[in-house]
């Protein structure tokens, strides 16, 4: 099991106080306060349409948010797009935006962040070095157990979960503090799921804390350390897992249940 | 194998794929290209007496050359997502400014070719730059660049003689052989660009799935205007060849180059729809396309008919490129 209970007590990493996202008249998330504390897993429930991924989307810079601040380790922090993003040390895995068909693994993983050669020609033309960025990309699948045979091979090539396995890995090599990670097992079997899961419980061990979008119960049960729960844009409870149950979850998820927010 | 057009094992001579396995990787990807080709020099070789000739070969290769060069660009332009209508109208700015320089202000031909690529970068460049701001898609940007571009050729040329250039500047035409080794040099450079560098391999990812190159911190817009300007810049050298062969230069060149070079671009299996492709598809894209012109005429069949046969083919090619894209 998850090691609960502790994570209220750990320094805050990412705070988000009043995130808004107006689409002309329409709200798709209404003042929205989100807490992440250091090592924890903070999953993000919501029906389709309660803004989960327009959350994600505003925090890291995906899309222009409204109105809203974030701090991070207690500092307001200006993050307007995903590089800004990536400099605080946030990684995110989009779904089905997390690798391009067409580019081969080793490309993906370092897409954005391609590493140069250290020389004249690295310098001046910007020529790549393969030799050091595969080589990062075999010790890191390698400590992270994830089983990719050619990474020269076009992503395309790969099953969902080895995809998935290798957009995670992106997360622990660059993510510093953070990754967000947008229903990381929306398109896996069951074998695969649980892959992917394990994978994310491990991110902890790597210094990380995790956002988890999820429609899995089974899975904010399993794998996370607290719940927040979205409804038509606005948040509507905060809880220690261990202080709920699948069917209050999807209680608070549909309205059926209307508990007051605690944070 | 399906892979038969990633252009994965090319960027990647890795420390574990052996040199070979690259080799074998890399003709995978070619050889139905290569083996249409073959069929289509086999062909004419067996119909016409004058056609096995060495020398038909080396004019293959010789007239090729020139179009290859500004193809070189519309490959990098294509694979990144993009599409530039404007360069053939960019080769005859290129061309008529460069007779300019020299046959009216006497400039010396090294500084006349230095600032016809700078022109031929900074119209591509333009292009660019007008669909990053604008949003307007490619097509309409660059069909206004081809107008206006061919407008402002014509301007420049109004009432100018443009020939008789320095022995100098002729040597870049001289026959089929420095055309052609000109043409294999960028294409090399291309080739290097494409598969070494960052922004060069980053065109791939922009051409795959532009948002999640954005989502990874790629400069989307203003690598898509270097790849405009990249494409601009090998019409405008392609031009100056052109100019030296003929030792001429005027507006009505280039008209339609840039659908040759679409053409040969997506007959070697480069996709239209990006993503996917290299610089060596295109020469033999471009050599394909070559072959059945010389051939045609050999046999006494005339540029109209040419031109159909070639029609035909781009849309054979194309087809071929969305039937791989459905089937994998």
């Amino acid at each position: 099991m998850t090691p609960q209970g502790d994570s209220v007590q750990r320094p805050l990493v990412l705070e988000a106080q009043g995130i808004s996202k107006h689409y002309g008249g329409i709200v798709a998330l209404d003042d929205v306060d989100l807490t992440l504390h250091e090592g924890e897993v903070l999953a993000v429930v919501g029906d389709n349409g309660a803004g989960k991924s327009t959350l994600i989307k505003a925090l890291t810079g995906a899309i222009p948010k409204t109105a809203g601040v974030v701090k991070f380790d207690g500092v307001e922090t200006q993050i307007d797009t995903p590089t800004d993003a990536k400099a605080a040390g946030i990684e995110t895995v989009y779904q089905d935006l997390a690798l391009v068909n067409e580019i081969s693994i080793t490309k993906n993983v370092f897409l954005g962040r391609e590493i140069l050669r250290d020389d004249w020609l690295g310098r001046w033309f910007g020529v790549l070095d393969f030799k050091k960025m595969d080589g990062e990309i075999r010790d890191l699948f390698s400590k992270l157990d994830v089983r990719i045979a050619d990474i020269y091979r076009e992503a395309q090539a790969f099953s969902g979960g080895q995809r998935q396995a290798v957009a995670l890995s992106k997360t622990v090599m660059f993510g510093k503090r953070v990754a967000i990670l947008d229903e990381p097992t929306a398109a896996l079997g069951v074998r695969e799921s649980k892959m992917a899961m394990d994978l994310v419980r491990s991110l902890k061990d790597h210094g990380l804390s995790v956002i988890m979008i999820t429609h899995n119960m089974q899975h904010v049960l399993n794998y996370c350390d607290r719940v927040m729960v979205l409804r038509l844009g606005k948040l509507v409870a905060v809880c220690d897992v261990k202080d709920v149950d699948g069917d209050a979850l999807v209680g608070l998820i549909t309205g059926a249940t209307d508990a007051g927010a605690t944070a | 194998m399906s892979q038969a057009d990633s252009q994965t094992a090319v960027s990647s001579p890795g420390s574990s794929a052996g040199a070979l396995d690259v080799l074998k990787h890399n003709f995978m990807q070619i050889w139905q290209v290569l083996a249409a080709l073959a069929l289509i020099y086999g062909f004419f070789f067996l119909m016409s007496e004058p056609f096995r000739s060495f020398d038909t070969l080396l004019s293959i290769f010789g007239q090729a050359s020139i179009l290859a060069i500004l193809a070189c660009g519309t490959t990098i332009v294509l694979i990144s997502g993009g599409l530039d209508l404007s360069v053939g109208s960019i080769f005859a700015v290129v061309g008529v400014t460069v007779g300019i320089f020299m046959a009216e202000w006497g400039l010396p031909p090294v500084l006349a070719v230095g600032l016809g690529l700078g022109m031929g970068a900074a119209l591509g460049a333009l292009n660019g730059t007008i669909q990053v701001l604008t949003k307007v898609p490619a097509f309409i940007v660059t069909l206004g660049g081809l107008t206006a571009y061919k407008g402002l050729a014509e301007i420049l040329a109004s009432g100018r003689d443009l020939s008789r250039f320095p022995e100098s500047f002729k040597f870049l035409g001289t026959g089929n052989t420095v055309p052609m080794l000109i043409m294999f040099a960028v294409a090399l450079l291309t080739g290097l660009f494409l598969t070494k560098t960052r922004l060069g391999s980053r065109a791939f990812a922009i051409g795959g799935n532009e948002e999640v190159a954005r989502l990874s911190g790629v400069p989307v817009a203003k690598s898509r205007i270097y790849y405009y300007m990249l494409g601009g810049l090998l019409a405008g050298l392609a031009a100056i060849v052109e100019v030296a062969k003929l030792n001429f230069a005027m507006p009505a060149r280039g008209q339609s180059y840039e659908l040759y070079a679409i053409a040969a671009v997506v007959i070697g299996g480069t996709s239209l729809f990006g993503g996917r492709g290299g610089v060596g598809k295109t020469l033999l894209g471009m050599f394909i396309m070559q072959t059945i012109i010389v051939g045609l005429s050999y046999m006494g069949v005339g540029t109209s008919y040419q031109r159909i046969a070639i029609g035909a083919i781009i849309i054979v090619a194309v087809y071929w490129d969305v039937w791989r894209r459905s089937t994998r």
